[in-house]
């Protein structure tokens, strides 16, 4: 318990980096994503490091689903802009889609003592819709396959 | 394609997707606008009025951002 709660604090300090790097206001699912996979030594971050998914890979992913994104209403991104932004003096809040996955990453274990750093990435790839699984299927990621070897490592 | 011309996409998660990303798009645009302009010695009523907000939203969402950033703003005009 004491583990899990020392990881998440961890996570979401980093979270809230990365979300401030993006100029964004909120921390979302994919801030907490790049959180996971930058914090060696854990075992969500092995589980995506075995599917290619360091943390430079999942910036890529994210990068690559932006501009498609954008590609697919004629719109691409003016060069020489800036996409990461000198962070904001604000603090981001927790956004609707990172509060989703932490939600979700919970509700996996009855007992609040069974959580297990895995269970927050199972809770961001939980995600059926939206950036992040944009991001995993553009980059090639099966993401049913990751789901299973996130949940296999938060039984373990 | 005429830029003018904006082709709808066909997947709804396209779509939605597209206006997720058009939003961190246009955040970062005013980022880079809002910079360039004080540098070049607009003031934050002219800031503000070009982009058709107030003085302090613009102000609020900006000003500890440029001062980071090193830009040397206008004082207010009076």
């Amino acid at each position: 318990m004491r583990t899990f709660d020392a990881y998440l604090h961890a996570v979401l300090t980093d979270a809230e980096t990365e979300a401030r790097r993006d100029g964004s206001a909120t921390i979302e699912a994919e801030h907490l994503l790049l959180a996971v996979a930058a914090r060696e030594g854990t075992a969500p971050q092995r589980v995506l490091a075995e599917a290619g998914l360091g943390h430079r890979a999942v910036r890529a992913a994210l990068d690559r689903e932006f501009k498609h994104s954008l590609s697919t209403v004629g719109v691409s991104v003016p060069a020489g802009l800036a996409l990461s932004s000198t962070p904001s003096e604000r603090r981001p809040t927790m956004g609707a889609t990172g509060k989703l996955a932490l939600e979700r990453g919970f509700a996996s274990v009855t007992r609040k003592k069974d959580l297990h750093p895995a269970h927050v990435l199972l809770g961001i790839l939980h995600a059926e819709v939206g950036t992040v699984p944009r991001a995993l299927a553009l980059a090639g990621v099966d993401r049913s396959a990751l789901l299973a070897r996130a949940q296999e490592s938060a039984a373990a | 394609m005429p830029v003018n011309e904006i082709p709808s996409p066909q997947e709804p998660a396209d779509a939605l997707a597209a206006v997720v990303a058009l939003r961190r798009l246009a955040d970062r645009l005013e980022d880079a606008a809002v910079e360039q302009a004080m540098r070049a010695g607009w003031s934050w009523p002219q800031v503000a009025e070009a982009l058709g907000v107030t003085r302090q939203a613009v102000h609020r969402k900006h000003a500890k951002r440029l001062i980071a950033a090193g830009v040397k703003l206008r004082r207010r005009s009076p």
